[in-house]
Formats: structure tokens, C-alpha cells, sequence
């Protein structure tokens, strides 16, 4: 009995953290449907103060493709904690229910416990997975998640375990005979039951967020055009990709998170290949860059020039640009010559040679200036899709949808 | 939820010692999935998962239609959005009320804006639209020194020598974040204005000539401005002589092709073509 106590309070305990830290994710994501910039929770301390930069790695999570689903039909998808919510409420109510009947708790009920409160580790497991080798990132309020999860899961192998152990104690012929008083095994009905409930709680608080979410369709065109389309020099550089339908200018910087961001969420949601892809290199490093006071990525001039001197390896020097950015950037910052030296090592002297040519810099400078003449926000990255700019709460969050609305052919 | 209760136990002492017949008989099993229901517990499971899943549920409702709010009335949106800068084309502290003022007429007069047909102004344009005299005129270029060059001539003639090619290829390739490229020609102190003007606007087309063969950049058009001067106008001092300079600007002879270290010669100086790109918006 006392096993069984002691596994009722973990759940408990497990299931509160579990709902803590889910409701601060749900939050933080909700937060976001006003498509303006808000700090974002990451801490292990539920409600330690936000963080707005975009190295925040629990803003990394929230804005991967892997943090909602049904997100080509809702402005920003509905946010997988929301589920856990759901999830977590059941579990709490069920924890305290096998805490208060005690051994009056027929034995199916912990049998229920131990099949479905492994179900929460699983998920977890998943987005471990993810979080590390897709986002390379860590959110704290994600890992509360997962601890609670197994947490949680420790608690179901205990029932599991509990159950094994009284299953056969009321058998008729029982030689040994129970030891304690035992409840019976309960009607397979109550597995039903329970199942429902545990179903119904997980899709509740996802109904009620897509039913309270407002119409986006009339913001999605509001951000502006490409003034100049036509680049005089024709000092554009085309990404190539495998079916491209629709002609899209990206302003990029290869030093950019977000923009790193931006180009895998892009290929996690199999938009990339469909895009006609144009793309005008943003640098945000005073090196070149004259609209700026100060380097935001120090080194992100000599990426920028070894991509345009790619020929047909610009797309792989850009994504290796953005895959090897953490140590990139680093380099930057203390050792720009290091940086020459990576490019040399991986893509040969004549990428180098080629990125250290005066012609090159002008050619970078072209696409400033391109920059300049139509007037784009200073940052990056900026999508346009055909002339329309797409507003930069759509190129996170709300992609697939806006992708869904303006080009929906991209996403066959 | 429902649980079910066992039975009340008969007999005593404990069973696994005794006699499994008898045990039997005193302590039978409880009925499959008999027993007594345990309400209570249930329903305040029940209730406690139903009271946070209501309250979590609201709460999240709650924040979707306050942002929902916030996207509908977005003054803050408005506050942010306006702090974002705009790429644009570089501009320098030289470029005070007093220069833009110049460049814009000098722009306009010029046919680099207002979309006129002709190219290039003559003094006459520059004493109408900028009505400054000359010493102001130069001081206002004289900042223009880390991005100008002074593209030196022999004497009568506007033929650029590999050394003027040389410096007004690596000026133009510097651009930045300029958006006009300025070709100021000058002609000698000495002879008529009329002769020195018309040498002098050969000087500027001998610049604007080797640009476009150069370079053949479709925009040039749109960034080249041309003004050419006689010995009237804007003559260059000393100053100037500091300048990067397509050869040594201390010939002190006529038809000297430069390169001697005498004094810097204002007679020198001024058979050239002063170009600088120039880093102000208008």
C-alpha cells in the first residue's frame, strides 16, 4: 500500500510541474498571437524574467516549425504544450484520485495509469530528440516539461509494477491469499472511461484556443512592397532548389540566428524547394555595411562575399554558414582571420580568393544598395513573396499559414 | 471514476500459514470486479481535474483574446515598428543643411534628378541654383576628402593618363554606401572663361567617358554628376593639394607631367577634375 501512496503523490507532484511549466509555454506562445515582440520565459523557475534576443534557446524552440501543429490552417499552429496542458490537468485530478482511495483503487486503475502516464515521456522524448538535433537548443521551460514527464513516467512504471504485483492476489483458488485488503479489478468499461476523459482533457484547451483565435487573413498583405524589383547589375544571387514555382527575395545575413532559424524552419515545413529563390545578401556587420554604427556579426561581410563567390556551391556555403554559426560567430568576434581560414579549408583558396576581390565587395555593396533603394526595415530576415513583403511575424510563427493563404502551391 | 471495496475478511491470524481449504473457506476472494465503490476519492479526482483543466482552459482563452485585442488596437505595434530604421544610402556629418542644399540644386540643375534630358551644368547653373560664393563653395567639398581625388590633366588637354585611370577606377570601385558620384573639372586661372569652360567640360566628359566604357554600369546615369568650371568659379586653393591626386600635383611648368617635389602650384591643382562619391541622402 504504501507503494502505492508513494507512487500517487510522485504523479501528483510530477503532474503539477508538468502543468506549471506547459502553462508558461502555452502563455509565452499565446503571448505572440498579437504578432508583436514579447520577452519569452526560460527559465527552470516557472516565471523568472523573459528574454527578448534571439539566442534565447526557449524562443529557438517556440519558433520552430516542431512547437505547433495545424499550423497551415491557424495563424501560428496550435502549440503542442496546449495539449500537455490538457494532459497534465487529467493526470492531476487521476494522481490525487489513486492518492485519496487508496486501497479501495480497483487494479485497472493502475494498470490505466501505468500504460497512459508513459505516453507524456514519450512526446518528451521526441522533442528531446528534436530540440537536439534539429534546434541544436535547450529551453529550459521545455526541459521542465521533460522532467516532469519522466517524472511522471516513474510514477506509471511504479503503478505498472503495482499492478504486476496485486493482479493475482484475488485469483479464487489464490493459495497465498491477500495480505491486505484489495479492491477488485474494476470494469473494462472504466478503461474506457478514463481513456475518454484523458483524450477529451488533452483536445479541450486546444478547441477552445482555435475558437478564440481572431481572423489574420486581413494582416498578411499589410507590410509593404519590393519598390525595385529589378537589381540593374544583376548582382542577385539565385539559390538553386529542386521544383521551384514561386518566385520569392529573401534578405539575408549569414551570421543572423534568426535567420538560420528562418532557412530550417523553411526546409522542416517543405516549403524551400518550391521557391524560386532570390537572394539578396544583408550582412549586419559594419565591415560593409554602412547602415549600421556598430557589427552586429562581425564576420558576416566575409560569409556573404564567399557565398556569392559559391558558383554552384552558394546554397551549400550559405547552410554551412548557418549549420557551423555558433563557432562562426565566435570566431568573429575575436579572430576574423580564422573565419578566412575556415572557408579556405572547406570550399578551397579560389572561394577565398575570389571572396577577398575587390569585384566581389562591389558586387556585396550592389546588393546594399539594393537593400537601400527599396527602403526594407534594417534586419533580417525579410521574405518577399512575388513583390509582397511578408511582415516578420510571418515569416516565424504564422509561415505556413500566410504560405497557405498567398501561395498555397508551394505547399503541394 | 469508481473503485470497488473487498469484502469483509473472516477468521484470523494470518492466512499464508493456514490450510488453503480452509483459508478458503474462511477468506474467500472478493467477487470479480465486486465491491464497494469508492465515490468519494472519484469525485474529488474528478473535480480537481476538472476545476484546473477550467481554470488553465480559461486562462489560455483569456490571453488569446487579450493578443487578440492587442492585434486589433496595436498602438504599442505602431511604437515598436517606428523605431525600426530603414535601409537607405549612407549619410555623413558633412552632410549639413548648407551642402545638401548645394547638392540638391546642383542635382537638379544637373539632370540627376527631375528626370531632365540633359547632363552635366555649366557655372552659370551652379552661380543661379547655389547661391553661395566660392570660397563657401570649396569648403564645402573639403570634407570630401577621404572619399574624393583630385584626376590631374597636362596642360589644354582632357586626356586621362594611366595613373588618372588608375586612382578613378579604385574611387568608383569604393562606393559604400554613396549615392552620387560628383565630377567636378576645372580648367586654368589663366586664358579666356569661355576657352577654360569648354577645356574643362572636355575634362569632365573624359572622366564620365572612361566611367561608362569602364564599368558599363546601367545605373551611372542616375549616380554621375557633372559640373565643369571655368576660371571664374570655384577655383581650388592649397587645401587641395593634401588631396589623393592621380600624380604629384607640384608641377610647377606648363606640359610638366608631374611627379617633381616642388611646392604644390594652385596652376597645377586646377587643370583637373576633383570626383568623390558623395554619402548624403536628400
Amino acid at each position: 500500500m504504501r507503494n502505492a501512496r508513494l507512487l500517487a503523490v510522485l504523479a501528483l507532484v510530477a503532474s503539477f510541474l508538468g502543468l506549471v511549466f506547459a502553462a508558461y509555454s502555452t502563455y509565452d506562445y499565446a503571448q505572440h498571437l498579437d504578432r508583436q515582440i514579447h520577452a519569452i520565459h526560460c527559465s527552470f523557475i516557472p516565471g523568472a524574467s523573459g528574454d527578448t534576443t534571439a539566442e534565447n534557446p526557449c524562443k529557438v524552440a517556440l519558433f520552430s516549425s516542431y512547437s505547433a501543429l495545424f499550423r497551415e490552417s491557424y495563424w501560428g499552429g496550435v502549440p503542442i504544450s496546449l495539449f500537455a496542458v490538457g494532459a497534465f490537468s487529467f493526470f492531476l485530478g487521476y494522481a490525487l484520485y489513486l492518492l485519496l482511495s487508496g486501497w479501495r483503487t480497483p487494479k485497472r486503475a493502475y494498470l490505466f495509469f501505468g500504460v497512459t502516464g508513459l505516453t507524456p515521456l514519450c512526446a518528451s522524448l521526441v522533442m528531446f530528440v528534436i530540440s537536439l538535433t534539429r534546434l541544436h537548443a535547450f529551453c529550459k521551460v521545455c526541459v521542465g516539461i521533460y522532467f516532469s514527464s519522466a517524472l511522471l513516467a516513474a510514477a506509471a512504471v511504479m503503478a505498472l509494477l503495482h499492478y504486476r504485483a496485486i493482479a493475482h492476489r484475488h485469483l479464487p483458488f489464490d493459495p497465498m491469499g491477500p495480505t491486505e485488503p484489495q479492491a477488485g479489478p474494476g470494469s473494462p468499461l472504466l478503461l474506457v472511461g478514463w481513456l475518454g476523459a484523458l483524450g477529451l482533457a488533452a483536445i479541450v484547451p486546444a478547441l477552445v484556443y482555435v475558437a478564440a483565435l481572431p481572423d489574420y487573413r486581413p494582416y498578411l498583405s499589410n507590410c509593404g512592397k519590393l519598390e525595385v524589383q529589378q537589381e540593374q547589375h544583376n548582382a542577385l544571387l539565385k539559390l538553386p532548389t529542386a521544383h521551384p514555382v514561386k518566385p520569392v527575395t529573401f534578405f539575408e545575413d549569414p551570421l543572423c540566428p534568426t535567420c538560420r532559424a528562418f532557412h530550417e524552419r523553411l526546409i522542416d515545413e517543405g516549403v524551400l524547394e518550391n521557391l524560386d529563390v532570390t537572394l539578396v545578401l544583408f550582412p549586419l556587420d559594419s565591415d560593409c555595411n554602412w547602415m549600421l554604427d556598430r557589427s552586429l556579426h562581425p564576420g558576416a561581410c566575409l560569409l556573404s562575399k564567399a557565398v556569392l563567390c559559391g558558383g554552384s556551391q552558394s546554397r551549400a556555403i550559405l547552410e554551412w554558414s548557418y549549420s557551423e554559426q555558433d563557432s562562426l560567430r565566435e570566431l568573429g568576434k575575436g579572430n576574423p582571420t580564422a573565419i578566412e581560414k575556415k572557408i579556405r579549408e572547406r570550399f578551397g583558396s579560389d572561394v577565398m580568393s575570389c571572396a577577398q576581390d575587390k569585384k566581389t565587395a562591389v558586387r556585396l555593396t550592389q546588393h546594399l544598395h539594393y537593400a537601400a533603394n527599396n527602403h526594407i526595415p534594417v534586419s533580417t530576415p525579410q521574405m518577399f513573396l512575388g513583390d509582397k513583403r511578408i511582415c516578420d511575424e510571418d515569416t516565424d510563427l504564422g509561415l505556413k499559414y500566410t504560405l497557405s493563404q498567398l501561395a498555397p502551391e508551394v505547399l503541394r | 471514476m469508481s473503485a470497488y471495496s473487498p469484502p469483509p475478511r473472516h477468521g484470523s491470524g494470518d492466512p499464508r500459514h493456514g490450510n488453503p481449504r480452509a483459508m478458503h473457506a474462511v477468506d474467500p476472494p472478493p467477487p470479480e470486479g465486486g465491491g464497494r465503490p469508492a465515490f468519494l476519492p472519484a469525485a474529488v479526482g474528478a473535480a480537481a481535474g476538472v476545476v484546473v483543466l477550467l481554470a488553465t482552459t480559461l486562462t489560455v482563452r483569456a490571453t488569446v483574446s487579450n493578443a487578440s485585442d492587442r492585434l486589433k488596437h496595436p498602438q504599442a505595434a505602431a511604437a515598436v515598428e517606428s523605431k525600426v530604421a530603414v535601409a537607405d544610402q549612407s549619410e555623413e556629418k558633412y552632410c549639413t543643411p548648407n551642402f545638401k542644399t548645394v547638392l540638391q540644386r546642383v542635382l537638379n540643375a544637373c539632370g540627376l534628378v527631375g528626370g531632365e534630358a540633359r547632363r552635366g551644368c555649366q557655372p552659370a547653373d551652379v552661380k543661379t541654383f547655389a547661391s553661395i560664393d566660392d570660397d563657401d563653395f570649396n569648403a564645402l567639398f573639403t570634407p570630401l576628402k577621404d572619399r574624393g581625388a583630385v584626376i590631374m590633366f597636362d596642360d589644354a588637354s582632357e586626356t586621362l593618363d594611366a595613373g588618372a585611370k588608375k586612382l578613378l577606377e579604385e574611387r568608383w570601385l569604393d562606393r559604400k554606401g554613396a549615392r552620387y558620384f560628383f565630377i567636378v573639372a576645372r580648367a586654368s586661372r589663366t586664358g579666356s572663361a569661355e576657352y577654360n569652360r569648354t577645356l574643362s567640360h572636355k575634362r569632365a566628359n573624359s572622366v564620365h567617358f572612361f566611367l561608362q566604357e569602364q564599368f558599363k554600369d546601367p545605373d551611372l546615369e542616375k549616380q554621375v554628376g557633372m559640373l565643369w568650371l571655368g576660371n571664374e568659379f570655384a577655383q581650388l586653393t592649397k587645401d587641395y593639394c593634401d588631396w589623393p591626386a592621380s600624380r604629384g600635383a607640384t608641377t610647377t611648368s606648363r606640359g610638366g607631367k608631374g611627379g617633381g617635389k616642388n611646392e604644390c602650384n594652385p596652376d597645377a591643382i586646377n587643370r583637373s577634375a576633383f570626383v568623390s562619391w558623395v554619402d548624403c541622402r536628400l
